[in-house]
């Protein structure tokens, strides 16, 4: 009763700086759904406005949180936390909602869809992403992952007509859902097994959970619910055993859907799963002796398999695909695995330097990944037309010298997907290789590069159809609207500048002090 | 001899089990759907024999937001499956193949 009482009386530990970012984007979204609601017909370019303008604001609050930086804080008793790892995702997330806006702009008015729903959708989305990045608690994770989850669900089967549409938001609500089933079963174990033998009850606080592993009451259980959060993520992320939705899912989708479901939620899974593993279940010296320790080269091991799984099942499996969309889903399976290789350094690291060095490397990759990714979806849905209805490798055929622009931008795009030197996608690989070489794992950086060269194969063989194949019917150049027009000019923009001077966008990344989760 | 926590993790499993399984081989939509409800109230059961063992309420607030997600995702979830009944007039998944793996 006394404690009681006491609860009663302490101020709530209640920071709205903290998470304003995401109070913004979540009001962006309820705005953009009234005047939706009150907007004439042929008004409907507004929301799409408003929604950028929000993003924008969101992208200031969150700068402006980086720059009156003084160290790791937290709020809200530990549920939201601000450190090295949210600020980085936050504006990837934020990057990629906005291309996607501006993908998707003209798109909606042509296909005939509500606007104003798939904006405030794509908000809320946007919101549950910034969550799973800025939540340090289970409850936070979960709640981002279902608010971002739901709302993809839903705009996967945007276009409710289309029978591919549909099947493709069944299929991803159907293994969604039982990823998060698995996940949260996972969380329930951790609460239960985290109860101390001194006799605290459990707790699902990231930070504490990584303070109570060694004193855990019920280890068995910690290794079971590890191991269900592991294949919870798995699902999210798409690593290889948990793939297997990914390529329908990403065909069947409308195409602005499917970029940024490639490039936002994977992120956000990236951000929750490397929140709960690297600070959670942290790096322990004595590797056999603690509980902590074993569960750490438990998890360290198992993601080393699935990450080399992934990567040579994605490529292996790019390589057969005609369709194009798919085999970019393919294609975004295989840079999950590279990822998963920065992630895995970022694990092994014993030091706090090098875990942010890593840290950092996984999410300019991801960064990089999302321009060059959004910018081959932009060319792809140009070339795909209404109903998403050219998207085999043959409707490609000699467009090369028909609409030089748009097959020299894709081309560009493909280059760096592949890893080309001068492109954003080499430096990203760079990063993550090299964070995994100073960790001793020389295997997976063997197998990194030699799947890099099998990828070689499905992106030059796109730009050879381009140029050098003979097209025997009639093919008009599709005109590209202002929206799109800027989306290609960002990311072509993106793929140069962080090809060639990254130096700057990897310092402020990483120029922040350098504090523990752990230690505070 | 009252029941013991084991009992309840023990029973909550074998709910969840049957649930994945359930997914796993049942073809029906629907069936699918129910037995995803099923898992999701196993994970209940067991944070509330939990927050209930440890006297703590934490695991209760915590049945309490899976319930709401759950009902957000029957919501959205039976929409797609209504969306899909309208443009097809079946509910088995195999027939849920026009993209091939």
């Amino acid at each position: 009763m006394n404690s009681f009482l006491a609860l009663q009386f302490t101020p709530p530990d209640v920071s709205f700086a903290l998470i304003a970012p995401e109070l913004i984007i979540c009001v962006v979204g309820v705005v953009v759904m009234m005047v939706d609601a009150f907007a004439r017909p042929n008004q409907r370019w507004v929301t799409g406005s408003i929604s950028l303008a929000g993003l924008l604001a969101g992208a200031a609050a969150t700068i402006w949180l980086w720059l009156s930086w003084d160290g790791a804080s937290q709020a809200f008793n530990g549920m939201i936390v601000l450190d090295e790892l949210r600020l980085g995702f936050t504006l990837v997330f934020l990057i990629v909602s906005a291309l996607t806006v501006l993908i998707s702009m003209v798109w909606v008015e042509n296909e005939k869809l509500p606007a104003g729903e798939f904006h405030s959708l794509l908000m809320f989305a946007t919101a549950g992403m910034m969550l799973m990045a800025s939540g340090g608690d289970l409850v936070i994770l979960f709640l981002g992952l279902e608010i971002l989850s739901i709302a993809t669900y839903v705009l996967a089967g945007f276009r409710r007509t289309d029978v591919r549409s549909n099947e493709s938001s069944l299929k991803y609500f159907i293994l969604g859902s039982l990823s998060s089933a698995f996940l949260l079963y996972g969380i329930a174990l951790t609460y239960g097994a985290t109860a101390t033998i001194g006799g605290l009850p459990g707790t699902t606080n990231v930070a504490e959970i990584a303070r109570r592993l060694n004193d855990a009451q019920y280890p068995p259980l910690l290794f079971a619910g590890a191991a269900m959060m592991l294949v919870g993520f798995g699902f999210k992320i798409a690593t290889a055993p948990f793939h297997i939705w990914t390529p329908d899912v990403y065909e069947g989708a409308p195409t602005p859907v499917t970029a940024f479901m490639a490039a936002g939620p994977k992120a956000a899974g990236f951000a929750a799963f490397m929140r709960v593993f690297v600070f959670g279940f942290p790096f322990a010296a004595a590797a056999s002796k603690t509980i902590s320790g074993e569960l750490h080269s438990a998890w360290v091991s198992v993601l080393v398999v699935l990450a080399i799984m992934t990567m040579t099942i994605g490529n292996i499996a790019a390589i057969v695909q005609n369709n194009v969309k798919r085999m970019l889903a393919y294609s975004s399976i295989a840079h999950a695995g590279y990822a998963l290789v920065g992630f895995i350094a970022a694990g092994a690291a014993s030091g706090v330097e090098q875990r942010n060095a890593a840290i950092t490397a996984v999410t300019f990759y991801l960064l990089t990944y999302a321009v060059m990714n959004f910018g081959a979806f932009a060319v792809v849905q140009l070339i795909a037309r209404a109903g998403d209805r050219r998207t085999e490798v043959e409707d490609y055929n000699g467009i090369g010298f028909r609409s030089p622009a748009l097959a020299l931008t894709l081309s560009l795009f493909l280059l760096s997907l592949l890893g080309t030197p001068l492109t954003a996608g080499f430096i990203g690989k760079i990063l993550v290789f090299r964070a995994a070489l100073e960790q001793g794992y020389v295997i997976l950086v063997v197998i990194g590069v030699l799947n890099t060269a099998i990828s070689a194969y499905y992106y030059l063989r796109l730009i050879i159809v381009m140029f050098f194949r003979e097209r025997t019917t009639s093919w008009m150049a599709p005109p590209i609207p202002a929206s799109i027009a800027i989306a290609l000019v960002i990311t072509v923009a993106g793929v140069l500048y962080l090809g060639l001077f990254p130096g700057q966008v990897i310092n402020a990344l990483q120029a922040k002090p350098i504090v523990t989760m752990s230690l505070r | 001899m009252g029941p013991q926590l084991s009992w309840y993790l023990a029973l909550s499993a074998i709910l969840f089990t049957i649930g994945v399984v359930g997914v796993i081989i049942r073809r029906n939509v629907i069936a699918m759907f129910m037995c995803i409800e099923l898992m999701l109230n196993a994970v209940n059961l067991t944070f509330v024999a939990f927050s209930s063992f440890f006297q703590d309420v934490t695991g209760q607030l915590f049945v309490f937001i899976v319930m709401t997600v759950a009902a957000a995702e029957a919501a959205v979830g039976l929409g797609i499956i209504i969306a899909i009944f309208r443009n097809r007039e079946s509910l088995d998944v195999d027939e849920a193949s026009v993209m091939k793996l």
